[in-house]
């Protein structure tokens, strides 16, 4: 135990590196999945891979969007407030809060269609808001929600907006007066999980069939915001001024809402007021909280709370988390077998127990073994330790203070055996507000996206490497290892959340930190341990997005298209050809006495040939084009004319060369004419 | 003048020669009723009535089924907290049987309430607990909605169809089968009918992406056309009663004059209403609700406020019962008479810019006189000729109603098809027999006529089943009876009433399988018209066969989704069980 961890366990690494998935926020509590449009859906913030000088926080809004979910596609709601929450200084309260709110109207309210000649209905703007230091709003930006992604004929067609989809979705980009790049519009849902597995018990991943992406193919709507870290850091300082990559300055908690006013009035005429104080229906800091961990007894409170005023009877259960039964033997771990892979620490290094209801570490504060670590009663003791609350100095910690760089949350590296010792800094984005937010140290440098070393694990990966990589796991010097700006420092899209908290809960934080699993003896060579390498081997079956991601800001991809493949379920049809008028069968009396007469000037012609025609008396005047096999090709006209002399110009460029008859209907009456295109 | 003409004009009774290809073409294909259709309701889920459906139940004939969906597109894996009714909100089912009396005269009402058995866990079932476990209360009034009796109490609404963790294994999950909980769900009501409130999956089938895409329908450039409620499920509520306690007399269906009898028309209609004023608390507590109950969805015809109303209006019409839309007339009527969809059936507007829809295009000239394009005048200028006398369009009948004024083409075919329903009566019968005249006596094929004014779902229930095993069963309801009618030699030889395959379905009534979709548009391209004698543009006056190539077009037209994407149940409720969430997914 006192040799650093040797690199013979890179067999593990391997294990680690590609696969598996839950909705974040998704319906996630029983009032706001009745209410979509409030229902924030997840939160992403990351330093910007093509930018570092800039962090990315992007929150995601109204879950399961189906692209081709018309007539009236979904977007943003009117008369919510949906913003974006900043902490940077440790002392409650948003230092920066982003208020957005939307409007729509109907350019053209006499169609059905949501898109028509050039005309969008329920058309979607914002105002972005910002407040400083809690102080007014101001506004910083206007600007406008790209359309929805119906179709090929409502975005780029000609009786639509004549307009790629990705140029109305750039063109929607704007930079507000106080320098954020920020987007507001639909996207693909950047999250990855089989709801349909996990939800089953904890079926994750499947033991019979395949794990399914629930998210598939499904849209969001995303508020995206870059911001520059200058602006973010609490005195305002750029990231080139940070003392380290751990630099406890940097650290922002993150975390956004959805407020209604508390008062709405339907009114009889089919419209809604809305009056009163706004009231906060739905929030997200850490993905997953409300979804598998608050109870849904509490869930409608928890989205009811801020970071700043959480109910500390809550606290409960992150210390002894409904995901800790699943995940022991002892308790309902036999029930769920899609965990079994996942066993919490019952007796490690011999001596603590982290099982629900056990007492973890409490019992080093009974020999004060917490003094000079995080643990000290002096620092932080009384918040991480606890009776009968064994996951105080994990679970809870990561979603409501961050965790310091200070022992021992350190990688065991250089720990000598004692997880208590001073090891390898991995993570600092301690920010103690007790309250659940998404904690980011901006310090740390961003891992490029194409880099073979970036990985889904986020800081699991970045611990694995820091305990095993000859490269860093020699010394206790604070190191870039690749992934450190990873989940649960901050959020990237690409982290795969569900697998990383899946493992946190059944210890994956603690044996990094030297509280290794059951079968590692204290003392031992190797804590790379079977058990240990089962639960860094855990993948819930997912562990990708559907689709890529793009380079620059948003970074999410354009939403899917609603004709698309994702569209509904396919039917092959063959339409069937569309027969010409048949003829008249009055016969030639009727072309004696005609009532509309037909020539065409030039004939022959090279693409383009005039029609004239003579109408009689007022009636309705058709003319098709035929082609040499009797079949209709082209409608030239079919419209009411008052008796007179017309011409109408045929573009047959589309057709091949060839004899062609056109015919004029008139009534009961017609008359051919046969034309050439050379 | 013109009908004198065509009262001169021998025209045989239409042989069956063309009738072959017209009628193979039939098989085979869908748009969501009124899925998300307004702005405001989109954004309430929950009181989204969806479709609505009634008709005479195939297996227990003595019966109609009335079945209303609600919620759209849910997806089956949609937890942790899958869907749902909701509580604070009522969604009801109202049937008017008699035109002479304002309003319902049978009212059913349901109000849902959730409890949680285990409110420490964030799984939806476990360990044989259920959480927002749904029951429901079931009132009946039969008194214009003033007084409600409870005919159903603690209604069991089944849990959704999660996975076979949480349902049939017996140590995590509730130990018992899907279906089982389906059966034991269904109720008998004091007061007789059978009842089934829970999730199903979505019966409905429509290319959504296709057709809000402009009206690509069927998608043209060889794209493949898509089902896109294909794996959805919905929450229904279904109600089987007795048809004498649906006919306003209290008689049996076997007291029925004959199949077309108008003492057995019903009217249905469905909707949500919610509490005006809901306020919402700080602490995320429930939220307390007040006030009268506003009605927030409704529906009766399908797709009316999805593809008919345009969004302007759209949340007007949905807080509106059918007992106001005559009075709305001024406002909603002309969206009937000049339908938007026309305007892409017509080469005159933007015919040309839909070539999904080039099969169909509407009568501009329909024989040589009648023009039945937005703004022209259709049979307007009929308005005082004794040619009129007799029929339904005779003013001392049924007043201007049908034939409003100049410039409303569609006052004789489209508005009363959703308001009035239509009469057994001259020029709405089938053109078989009638000589070449629209305006004579000729084969009945329908008679679901109760003038209330309203948009609803109107089934004549004396009109016998088609058999769903039946080869002659059609998923274009009354315009395939109106195609037998017209050409098959069975049928089209006299003008005597017969019952012909599919006078049971929709628009007579709406049964699952009706490809409601096709069929309204087919009837925007004026297909009820050519049924009566008002042929296409192309056929000559005088000529022998009226089935010419623009009549064979529309006919022909189909979005290309024809059926539902799984069966559905040979006996109530009909609808198939929900789909699983561990068995859909891509």
């Amino acid at each position: 135990m006192k040799n650093l961890i040797k690199s013979l366990c890179v067999s593990a690494i391997t294990l680690v590196g590609s696969q598996a998935a839950m909705a974040s926020s998704h319906r996630e509590a029983p009032m706001i999945a009745n209410d979509p449009l409030a229902d924030n859906t997840d939160l992403y913030a990351f330093r910007s891979p093509d930018d570092p000088n800039t962090v990315t926080l992007i929150a995601s809004y109204v879950p399961f969007q189906i692209a081709h979910g018309g007539p009236n596609y979904f977007s943003f709601g009117e008369n919510i407030r949906y913003e974006v929450h900043v902490e940077n200084n440790g002392v409650a309260g948003d230092d920066i809060t982003y208020r957005f709110t939307f409007t729509k109207v109907n350019q053209d309210p006499t169609t059905f269609f949501n898109i028509r000649l050039g005309k969008e209905n329920l058309k979607t703007s914002y105002i972005c808001e910002k407040s400083v230091n809690g102080g007014a709003f101001t506004t910083v930006a206007t600007g406008n929600v790209a359309p929805p992604n119906i179709g090929a004929r409502s975005i780029e067609g000609p009786a639509g907006l004549n307009t790629p989809y990705n140029t109305l979705w750039d063109n929607t980009i704007t930079t507000a007066t106080s320098g954020e790049k920020i987007f507001c519009g639909p996207s693909d849902d950047p999250f990855f999980v089989d709801l349909a597995g996990v939800f089953d018990l904890g079926d994750l991943p499947r033991q019979s069939g395949m794990s399914k992406d629930g998210l598939k193919c499904l849209n969001v709507s995303t508020i995206a915001i870059q911001v520059p870290i200058a602006s973010l850091q609490k005195n305002g300082q750029p990231v080139s001024t940070a003392v380290n990559i751990l630099d406890s300055d940097f650290i922002i908690g993150v975390w956004a809402s959805t407020s209604r006013q508390t008062i709405r009035t339907l009114n009889t005429n089919g419209t809604t007021s809305y009056s009163g104080p706004f009231v906060q229906v739905s929030r997200i800091g850490m993905p997953l909280t409300n979804e598998a961990i608050i109870p849904i007894g509490m869930k409608d409170e928890w989205n009811s709370r801020t970071p700043y005023n959480e109910n500390p009877a809550m606290e409960g259960y992150f210390t002894n988390p409904e995901l800790g039964l699943y995940m022991d033997n002892s308790l309902f771990g036999g029930a769920v077998p899609a965990m079994a892979p996942l066993r919490i620490q019952r007796n490690s290094l011999q001596s603590f127990d982290f099982g629900n209801t056990h007492d973890g570490l409490w019992p080093i504060r009974a020999s004060n073994g917490g003094v000079g670590t995080a643990l000290d009663t002096n620092l932080f003791g009384n918040y991480l330790l606890r009776q009968g609350q064994p996951r105080s100095v994990d679970l809870l910690p990561i979603f409501y203070t961050g965790v310091p760089n200070l022992a021992p949350y350190q990688l065991a590296t250089g720990k000598g055996g004692n997880p208590l010792a001073v090891g390898k800094p991995f993570i600092n984005n301690f920010l103690p507000i007790f309250g659940d937010m998404l904690r980011l140290n901006m310090a740390v440098p961003p891992t490029p996206r194409n880099s073979p070393d970036f990985s889904s694990l986020g800081l699991v990966q970045a611990a694995v490497l820091g305990l095993t990589n000859p490269l860093y796991n020699t010394t206790t010097n604070l190191d870039t290892i690749p992934n450190m700006d990873g989940f649960p420092n901050g959020r990237r899209l690409e982290d795969d959340v569900t697998r990383i908290e899946l493992q946190a809960v059944s210890g994956v934080v603690l044996a990094a930190i030297g509280l290794w699993y059951d079968d590692y003896t204290a003392g031992g060579p190797n804590p790379v341990t079977p058990n240990l390498i089962s639960v860094l081997s855990y993948n819930t079956g997912v562990s990708a997005n559907d689709t890529t991601f793009r380079t620059g800001f948003p970074f999410v991809q354009t939403p899917w298209r609603g004709t698309g493949a994702c569209s509904g379920k396919p039917y092959n049809y063959t339409q069937p050809a569309i027969l010409a008028p048949t003829p008249s069968t009055v016969g030639i009396t009727g072309l004696a006495t005609s009532a509309v007469k037909i020539g065409a000037y030039p004939n022959p012609f090279a693409n383009i040939t005039a029609i004239k025609y003579h109408v009689a008396t007022k009636g309705n005047v058709a003319i098709y084009l035929y082609d040499a096999t009797g079949r209709m090709v082209k409608t030239i006209l079919n419209e009411s004319k008052i008796a007179g002399d017309y011409t109408v110009n045929v573009d047959a460029s589309a057709l091949p060369s060839g004899s062609y008859v056109a015919r004029a209907i008139m009534g009961t009456s017609s008359e051919t004419i046969k034309i050439v295109k050379n | 003048m013109f009908m004198v003409n065509l009262s001169k004009t021998k025209t045989p009774l239409i042989k069956s020669v063309l009738a072959a290809c017209a009628l193979n073409l039939f098989s085979g294909f869908a748009q969501a009723s009124s899925h998300r259709e307004a702005p405001m309701i989109a954004n309430d889920p929950l009181a989204d009535n969806t479709d609505l459906y009634a008709f005479r139940s195939p297996d227990d004939p003595n019966k109609v089924t009335l079945i209303a969906a609600y919620i759209p597109a849910e997806i089956a894996f949609g937890g942790p907290n899958y869907h749902s009714f909701g509580e604070n909100i009522r969604y009801e089912v109202h049937v008017d049987n008699n035109a002479a009396i304002v309003g319902d005269e049978i009212t059913y009402r349901f109000t849902f309430t959730k409890v949680n058995q285990d409110p420490t866990t964030f799984f939806n079932i476990r360990l044989g607990q259920q959480n927002l476990k749904t029951t429901y209360t079931c009132e009946k009034s039969t008194d214009g909605g003033i007084n409600f009796t409870t005919i159903i109490a603690n209604g069991i609404v089944p849990p959704p169809n999660i996975g076979a963790r949480s349902i049939e294994n017996p140590t995590v999950g509730l130990g018992t089968t899907y279906e089982s909980l389906i059966t034991s769900s269904i109720a008998t009501a004091s007061s007789g009918e059978t009842v089934y409130c829970g999730p199903a999956d979505d019966p409905f089938f429509v290319d959504l992406g296709g057709i809000f895409d402009l009206g690509d329908s069927p998608r043209q450039g060889g794209a493949k056309v898509r089902d896109g409620l294909a794996s959805f499920n919905t929450h229904v509520i279904c109600i089987q009663v007795p048809i004498n306690m649906l006919q306003k007399n209290g008689m049996p269906v076997s007291a029925a004059a004959n199949i077309l009898d108008a003492d057995f028309v019903i009217g249905v209609w469905a909707s949500a209403s919610r509490p005006a004023t809901q306020t919402l608390v700080a602490n995320g507590g429930a939220p307390t609700n007040a006030g009268a109950w506003v009605q927030v969805s409704r529906l009766g015809m399908p797709l009316t406020n999805e593809a008919v109303i345009p969004i302007g209006n759209k949340d007007k019409w949905n807080a509106m019962t059918p007992y106001m839309d005559l009075d709305s007339l001024a406002v909603f009527g002309n969206y009937f008479y000049n339908p938007e969809l026309a305007l892409y059936m017509d080469d005159s507007q933007f015919g040309g810019a839909v070539p999904a829809m080039a099969g169909l295009r509407v009568q501009a000239n329909s024989l040589g006189a009648y023009n039945f394009r937005n703004g022209g005048d259709g049979l307007n200028g009929l308005v005082g000729n004794p040619a009129l006398v007799g029929t339904a369009l005779d003013p001392a009948i049924f007043g201007t109603l049908l034939l409003p004024g100049a410039g409303k083409p569609r006052s004789v075919d489209l508005w009363p098809i959703f308001h009035t329903g239509v009469p057994n009566m001259a020029p709405y019968q089938l053109a078989t027999g009638k000589a070449g005249n629209p305006l004579a006596a000729g084969k009945p094929f329908i008679n679901n006529f109760l003038p209330n004014g309203g948009d609803m779902l109107r089934l004549n229930m004396a009109v016998p089943v088609t058999p769903r095993n039946d080869p002659a069963f059609s998923s274009l309801g009354l315009v395939q009876a109106a195609v037998l009618g017209l050409t098959d030699p069975t049928y089209n030889g006299s003008t005597a009433l017969q019952f012909i395959p599919n006078m049971d379905g929709f628009p007579n009534g709406r049964r699952l399988e009706d490809d409601v979709t096709r069929i309204e548009l087919q009837a925007v391209g004026g297909v009820v018209l050519a049924a009566v004698g008002l042929w296409y543009d192309d056929y000559t006056v005088g000529a022998a066969n009226p089935v010419t190539n623009l009549l064979i077009n529309t006919l022909q037209y189909s979005t290309g989704v024809e059926a539902n994407d799984t069966t559905f149940k040979a006996a109530f409720p009909y609808v198939q069980t929900p789909w699983r969430g561990t068995e859909v997914g891509m």
